[in-house]
Formats: structure tokens, sequence, C-alpha cells
């Protein structure tokens, strides 16, 4: 196989690498690194309350559930209370059926861009950005992987 | 546009890439007059930071002109002057509210990565690879600003560019180190490190009333800008013992105030510096905190200890029984620069906070490559490499 083809090969296998390592680094159980106490089931993990606080009075979000967690119509149980200390408002949302790991992910990223929808009007956007040559390398392939995921990653 | 990138370890290279555009309506589009590069940069080209893709824009510290603003920016304008925070911040979630601006909810789109590393995200960064949004970085001639309402602040007429550059992030994080870490009157502060920041956190200590502050170091040329420009006492860890010396120097007390403005690849000597360079490079600690560890050490009971030096993940023989049985106060932060960058314009137009003497080498973007070799390397007394686009 020609060389160029074999990186591109490891690079594309890199970056679906690169996406589950970034979900496998959600429980990291490295020697001395990250979490020490058990994990949840993967069926008790789906069924958690996902939550953000936004900076808002409790009531705007009862009135009215922000756009991105309504299009999930009734597949959603959300609840809304209010946050101690002054800090607005606690918004949360569960799967009422089974749930596939990509919906959860679809689930945070949806929590995330109401609370930028209320808090700051848009949701901040980071493409297409300048930037040069991309060298097709399985390191680079892998951060791509990464960041590709990252917005419905993570321990919410 | 000319852009200076990352294409691999230890490798960067001037190149061609599009032009920046407006995104969201609270950006503004900045045309670059000077930026420059920043310590932390090193952990980036060296790959110890390994969420960089080749062709990446570098850079995070910088200033310039407003040029273009999208329609929801209501205070900055084109043709402004501007400094721009080096993280991005959106000015009205809960922390930013707190004026922890580095710690914003809504400044970085990726907060899958580091929510995995750390357990929480912290706002986005220019120019500071994908765990921290992967915005384009400053090295350009034009850079995107997102919000650009709250990050970007326009520099008094009597502020020079070489001054006002270093507001957006080495004296902001320096002013943080020293006003977070509690300095007042009275107070003897030690600072470990003498590039561009500590050298200015320890500005800011003496203009927060400290009594004494000492800068520590072995580079002699930043020890002698400590001296002239910055007017503090200065300790050589290479012919010093520092620990001893900061005992004389206090009574056997130790500092009040230990500000460490080294980061991730703290240099020491002897069979230290080989231990923990050998756990780094095999992987089994991911950062070097010598200074740290020595700061930890040295404060004195109940002190407090600021930790200004990027750090990314774990270290080894981290001396917590000290930490705790001294009773010792350890903070630490990315740069709350929007907090701490109007005040800091007022002493810079005042004369009481010059930042000039850093920028050792000026040169023209498309010498980026040379720039960040000199100052890797420290040739020439190379304290900061600032590039003109």
């Amino acid at each position: 196989m020609p060389l160029p083809k074999i990186v591109t090969r490891a690079a594309g296998l890199a970056g679906g690498a690169g996406g589950k390592a970034l979900a496998r680094l959600q429980h990291l159980r490295l020697p001395g690194i990250g979490q020490s106490s058990v994990t949840d089931d993967p069926l008790t993990a789906a069924r958690r309350w996902r939550a953000v606080t936004v900076l808002t009075d409790p009531e705007q979000l009862r009135t009215a559930i922000p756009a991105p967690l309504a299009a999930f119509g009734d597949r959603l149980d959300v609840r809304v209370a209010p946050a101690p200390g002054d800090r607005g408002a606690e918004l949360a949302a569960r799967f009422r059926g089974p749930v596939t790991k990509d919906e959860l992910g679809d689930l945070r990223a949806a929590l995330r861009e109401s609370k930028a929808l209320v808090e700051v009007g848009e949701v901040l956007r980071v493409d297409p950005q300048p930037h040069g040559h991309r060298k097709p390398t399985p390191q680079g392939a892998a951060v791509e992987g990464m960041a590709a995921k990252a917005p419905k990653e993570g321990v919410l | 546009m000319r852009a200076a990138t990352w294409t691999g370890v230890n490798e960067v290279s001037v190149e061609t890439v599009p032009d920046p555009t407006l995104l969201n309506d609270h950006d503004i589009i900045v045309k670059v007059r000077k930026t420059t590069s920043c310590g932390s940069d090193l952990h980036l080209l060296g790959g110890y930071i390994p969420f960089m893709r080749a062709g990446d824009v570098l850079g995070h510290e910088f200033m310039g002109d407003v040029v273009e603003v999208g329609k929801g920016v209501r205070e900055r304008k084109v043709g402004d002057r501007v400094v721009v925070n080096s993280f991005i911040a959106c000015g009205t979630c809960w922390y930013c509210k707190q004026e922890l601006y580095s710690l914003c909810d809504n400044g970085n789109p990726n907060p899958g990565i580091t929510e995995g590393l750390w357990g929480q995200s912290p706002g986005g960064c220019f120019g500071y690879s994908h765990a921290v949004g992967g915005f384009a970085g400053s090295h350009a001639e034009y850079v995107r600003v997102p919000y650009g309402d709250v990050g970007a602040f326009v520099v008094p007429e009597e502020v020079s560019d070489l001054r006002a550059l270093f507001a957006s992030d080495a004296v902001s994080t320096g002013w943080m180190g020293a006003e977070l870490a509690g300095t007042k009157p009275g107070d003897t502060v030690a600072v470990w490190g003498a590039g561009g920041v500590g050298q200015m956190a320890a500005r800011a200590s003496m203009l927060l009333g400290a009594e004494r502050v000492l800068v520590i170091d072995r580079l002699p040329e930043r020890l002698a800008q400590v001296r002239e420009h910055v007017g503090a006492e200065v300790i050589d860890y290479s012919t010093t013992d520092v620990m001893a010396e900061l005992r004389e120097l206090t009574g056997g007390r130790g500092p009040d105030v230990c500000i460490e403005a080294v980061g991730m690849e703290a240099h020491s000597p002897g069979v230290h510096g080989a231990y923990d360079q050998v756990k780094q490079q095999l992987r089994l600690q991911t950062d070097r905190p010598s200074a740290v560890r020595e700061a930890i050490m040295a404060c004195r009971k109940g002190g407090s200890l600021f930790v200004l030096g990027v750090f990314a993940a774990a270290v080894d023989k981290f001396p917590l029984g000290a930490m705790m049985n001294k009773g010792l106060t350890v903070r630490g932060a990315q740069v709350h620069g929007q907090r701490f960058t109007p005040r800091i314009l007022e002493h810079m137009a005042r004369g009481e906070l010059t930042t000039e003497h850093l920028a050792t080498h000026v040169m023209p973007l498309e010498q980026a490559p040379k720039g960040y070799q000199m100052f890797k390397d420290k040739e020439d007394g190379c304290v900061r490499a600032v590039f003109e686009p």
C-alpha cells in the first residue's frame, strides 16, 4: 500500500479512536489519577438527570423550555428548580425511555446550547477557523476526533 | 492573510491562511498590531499539551485595531485601539458575574475534553489547543474575538502599543496572582520565575503594598531586568540555597505570599531536576512541579501560594503534608484578565507599570519560527519575542 494511503488510513482510525478515547476519559481509572469511587452501570448512567445551572429566573425556563430541549418533544422529562445562592435556575433533563450513547450526547449538547441561548442569546461557534495546512497524522486525526465529539461529551 | 502556525513538535511555520470572519453576533475582528510569544506557548510547542493539530494558529497575547463588529456588539467600534484578554468569556454567566472570567461557562465550545481531564471545563483561549476551544490564535494579521465587548479594552492614548500588549496576559496574570493570593501592605512576597508573568507578579505585589518582594530565577539577564525595571530583589537559584536564603531574609518565618510563575517545564538543578525529567518523559507524570514544591516548603505557616504557571494534569511527590500541616492557602487559575485590565491600563497610563523591557526581540511575523527558537533557547537574552504582522 502506498505510504500516503497508509497514513490516511491510520489517521482515519486515529480519528475514531480519538472520539472513543474522549468518552473513556470521563472516568479515568489510571492508578493515582481520576475517579476513585465505583462508576455507574450503563443503565443507571443513562437514567441520571443531566443538569446545567442557568443564571436566570427559574420562571423564565418554566414558561418556555429552550428550543434545543423542546426539540426532543415528549421523549424527555424536564425539571426546573431554583439554584441556591442566587445562582439562577437548575435545568435538568433525562430520557423517559431507553437511550443510546449518541442520544445522550445530543442531550448534553442541547443542555449546553440552552444555557448559552438564555445567558448570552447565542451559541458560541468556532468553525470555520483560519488554519494552515493540516498534515494527515494519526495524532492530528485523534485530536480532530476528540474535538468533533467534545460538544457532546463530558461529565454532564 | 499570513499567520504563524504550529506544524508539529517544536515546529512553527508562517503560512497563508483564510481571513477570519464574524461567526457570532458578539464577535469583533481585530487587525493585529503586536502579538507576543508567551512561556506557556512552549508547552504547546514541546508537545506537552497534546491537543494541537498541525496548522493551528498560535498566539494568545495581543493588541490591535477593531476593523469589524458583529451586530450584537454595543461598546467596541471600528477604529478602537484595543488590547484583548487571552481568555474568552461571555460576561453574563455566573462565573463571569463573580469576575472569575477564565472559568466562563460559555467560552469553550469543546467542554468534553477538559471536563474529562479536570472534572469541569474552564473558558476558551486564543491559540491554545482544541482543549480550550480550538480558537485561532493572534500570531496573524487578523483575529476573530468572540464576546468583543467583554474581552477587548480600549487602550488609553498615553499608553504605547508595546506597553499595552502585555496587559493582554502577562500583567493581568501576574496581577491576579498577587491580588488573589491576598498580598497586603507589610507582606514579604516571593515569586518563582522571572519571565514576563513573574516580573509582573512582583511589580503588582509592590503596587499592592508588599514591603519586600523577592524574585527567584537563574537567568542573569532576567534577574537584571527585575532589579532595573521592577525594583525587586533577586535570588539566583543556581548559586544560592533558596530555602535558606528566604529563611534568613524573613527572620526565619518564610514569605507570607508565594507566587509560582514557572509552570509544567520547571528547571531545577541536581537530582531533583533529573528525577522530574525522567518521570515526565516516561509519562509517569505530565508536569514538572519543582517550583511549586519549593514554594510550599518555603512559605511561612498560614501563608498563601498562588500557582500561575500552566499545568496539564498530574504531578508526583506533591508535598500535601506540608501544605496541610502548615495551614497554607493554595490557589491557582488561568487569567481572569477582564477583572484586572481596566486597573492595569490606568497604572500603565500613570507610568507605574512599564512593560516595554519585556519585548527584548521585536520582529516581523514572518520571523516567528526564528523568534520562537530564540525564546525557547533563551538565546541572546530573549525574554519575549514580539511579532508585528
